[in-house]
């Protein structure tokens, strides 16, 4: 059986909440190491990876591989119900008809808990190859959101482009155009701000905006997101967490012919 | 034995004048309809052989207790009752054209048409029939009184006769009339007989009444009207035809030909149902060729015996005259008092039918309700499947976020799939 324990609700509703605008239906694969997820969007252009492991949770109990099919909608309804500071506890069978979630909340004295029904769910798994990204963009969370957000008003499309000097969000669009540079950028009192590229070679690609507000709602769940760019290669978009846990979006780039 | 005559009724020839008199009067042009007779006359066969003294009288009906009219014949004596023959079919409209030969012996009548189609016919009737009430009426309460009843004189029973319109009384008291003997005829063939002195004095006997009537029957029977026949007799002893017959003899045994010619075959009984004669089955007809022939599939499962069918034309001849003819009361009596032997090959013929029938009825409603549940259940199971469908993509699309929902408009033109670039794991 499954029974793994999170001291705050807020990490996994945050999750849940940015991987259920991407895909309707996935599998949450719980084995011995942790929780993991991946699921494709509907168009199969994005894909969303997340990993929670063990040490995120305590405790963490997996007997055995489970796979918990859940409906992400109805996933997020359940979850409304916790408060941001409840711990929150998921209970599964070793073969499970539904998920069991209890949310605690401390300091009144309140409990509750819900069974969510699960399905089956046919899902194809990718292996996604460790690749040495061309270039490597850290930066606070809030700022790629607002971005994203304000680029959104101009066109469809960012073209991101990485050079030595900073990273460059542009778009072109009916009404004009407009972009947002960034610089390397490491404020000793303020880490969360850090903005930090590693590079090996000058990369600009063109991804669709639309998709990447998208994967912005994740942004509470991490101070800073990481950008990974490679020529001809899907953008990695990784929220990192505690413990070497993590939330990943691939994105395929535009290829080609624009507008 | 009749001739065609037509007659109104003493209050209608009076009517009838004057009826002719005022379309006469009304005839001024050449082309105006005379007025409808509001009495017109009607239409009678009568018997050649009726004196003049012949009347028509209203006595009651012993049946339905309702005055009646007869026709009586005091010399001779015998009895006539009236039958309306209606047309057949009511919804054609018919009527009488009547024109009158000429002839010197009898007035002749006007030639004219009369609306209504009916037919009265002038049929022997048994004044037994109209002793029975009065006879009978005295100690109908209790069966078992035969030896409680009294001895009564013919006179004490005509007495006993209601007599209204004193129709009854008058024919009675003509002269030379036969009436009274013949009365006394029919009551001395049901009761027993006491003679005191010059005076007879009768008492009415039930077992005298039952032969009597049976013997009405059987007589009635040896040649019952085709309509009758078809309705009562072959409806009647009809049995389900069977898709299968189950109780064929294998063909092996079929060899040995007295054993068939034992038992009436089922073509053999069919033959003498449809020829309606009651001929009995010739066992010459049966040659072994033919039952080696497979049988026809499609048989009835059984087929009455010539016996039964006449014991079946007895009873339907029975049941008519009781229920016509004799008081209720007495029908009850007379039935009870037949020998309960009488019928019970017919019984358990019946009762068999009743059983195959209700079987074929219920395999049928079988073979409807399942061909009709069969295709319900394909309707069904579609409409099922429809319905799953629309619900399942209802909750689908309930269960899809925002997010989703817009995701699918984007334009992903020029974006390659990922699994072009990740490798199925």
């Amino acid at each position: 059986m499954l029974e793994a324990r999170l001291e705050t609700a807020n990490l996994f509703k945050s999750a849940v909440d940015a991987i259920k605008d991407l895909v309707q239906d996935c599998n949450f694969d719980c084995n011995d190491s942790g929780i993991a997820l991946q699921a494709m969007d509907n168009s199969h252009v994005a894909l969303v990876s997340m990993m929670l492991k063990a040490e995120a949770f305590s405790p963490f109990r997996c007997d055995r591989n489970i796979a918990l099919g859940v409906n992400l909608t109805s996933l997020t309804k359940v979850l409304r119900a916790a408060g941001r500071d409840d711990t929150l506890t998921l209970k599964a069978e070793d073969a499970p008809d539904v998920l069991n979630l209890v949310f605690e909340a401390t300091a009144q004295d309140r409990i509750s808990e819900y069974d969510l029904k699960l399905m089956d769910i046919d899902q194809e798994h990718l292996g996604i190859p460790d690749t040495e990204y061309a270039a490597t963009i850290s930066m606070p969370s809030a700022e790629f959101k607002r971005i994203t957000t304000d680029l959104m008003a101009m066109s469809e499309s960012v073209t991101i482009e990485a050079t030595k000097d900073g990273v460059k969000f542009s778009s072109t669009g009916d009404i004009g155009n407009g972009s947002i540079t960034l610089r390397q950028h490491t404020p000793v009192d303020k880490p969360n701000e850090t903005v930090e590229i590693e590079l090996s070679e000058p990369v600009a690609l063109t991804f669709s905006l639309k998709y990447l507000t998208n994967f912005c709602k994740a942004q509470p769940l991490s101070n800073q997101v990481k950008l990974c760019l490679s020529a001809e290669v899907p953008l990695m978009v990784e929220y990192g967490l505690e413990g070497g846990s993590y939330l990943r979006f691939y994105l395929a780039p535009k290829i080609g012919d624009e507008e | 034995m009749a001739r065609t005559r037509s007659k109104g009724g003493p209050a209608s020839t009076s009517a009838d004048k004057t009826a002719s008199t005022t379309a006469k009067a009304a005839s001024t042009s050449t082309y105006t309809l005379p007025a409808e007779s509001t009495n017109p006359p009607k239409l009678f066969v009568l018997p050649k052989n009726t004196s003049s003294s012949a009347r028509i009288i209203t006595l009651e009906n012993p049946r339905y207790g309702n005055p009646t009219r007869y026709l009586v014949c005091p010399e001779t004596g015998s009895f006539y009752e009236f039958t309306k023959a209606a047309p057949p079919n009511k919804s054609t409209p018919r009527s009488w054209l009547l024109s009158s030969e000429k002839s010197e012996k009898e007035p002749s009548l006007e030639s004219q048409t009369i609306q209504s189609p009916d037919l009265y016919l002038a049929t022997p009737y048994d004044p037994l029939f109209l002793l029975l009430p009065a006879l009978f009426k005295s100690s109908s309460n209790s069966k078992s009184d035969n030896q409680q009843r009294q001895y009564l004189s013919l006179d004490d029973y005509l007495d006993l006769i209601p007599n209204t319109d004193r129709h009854f009384s008058e024919i009675l008291t003509l002269p030379n009339s036969r009436i009274e003997k013949v009365l006394e005829a029919r009551l001395a063939s049901v009761c027993d007989l006491v003679e005191m002195g010059d005076d007879k004095m009768y008492r009415p006997n039930e077992s005298k009444l039952s032969t009597i009537i049976l013997s009405k029957a059987s007589k009635m029977a040896e040649n019952l009207p085709p309509s009758m026949e078809e309705k009562f007799i072959k409806k009647a002893l009809e049995a389900p035809v069977m898709g299968v017959v189950k109780d064929q003899p294998p063909p092996t045994t079929s060899t040995s030909s007295p054993e068939e010619t034992a038992s009436p075959s089922a073509s053999e009984s069919q033959s003498t149902f449809t020829t309606s004669s009651g001929t009995t089955p010739s066992t010459a007809v049966t040659t072994p060729a033919t039952e080696e022939a497979p049988e026809p599939t499609f048989a009835p499962a059984i087929t009455a015996s010539p016996a039964t069918i006449s014991l079946q034309r007895l009873r339907t001849s029975l049941n008519f005259i009781l229920s016509s003819y004799l008081p209720p009361f007495l029908s009850k009596t007379v039935l009870s008092s037949l020998p309960s032997e009488t019928f019970t090959e017919l019984e358990e013929y019946l009762t068999k039918l009743s059983k195959l029938r209700t079987e074929a009825a219920a395999s049928r409603n079988i073979d409807i309700n399942g061909g009709k549940r069969a295709r319900d259940e394909d309707d069904d199971e579609r409409l099922e499947k429809k319905r799953k469908m629309e619900q399942e993509e209802k909750v689908k699309k309930a269960n899809t976020s925002r997010g989703v929902k817009q995701l699918a408009k984007v334009n992903t033109a020029g974006m390659m799939k990922l699994s072009a670039f990740f490798k199925k794991a």
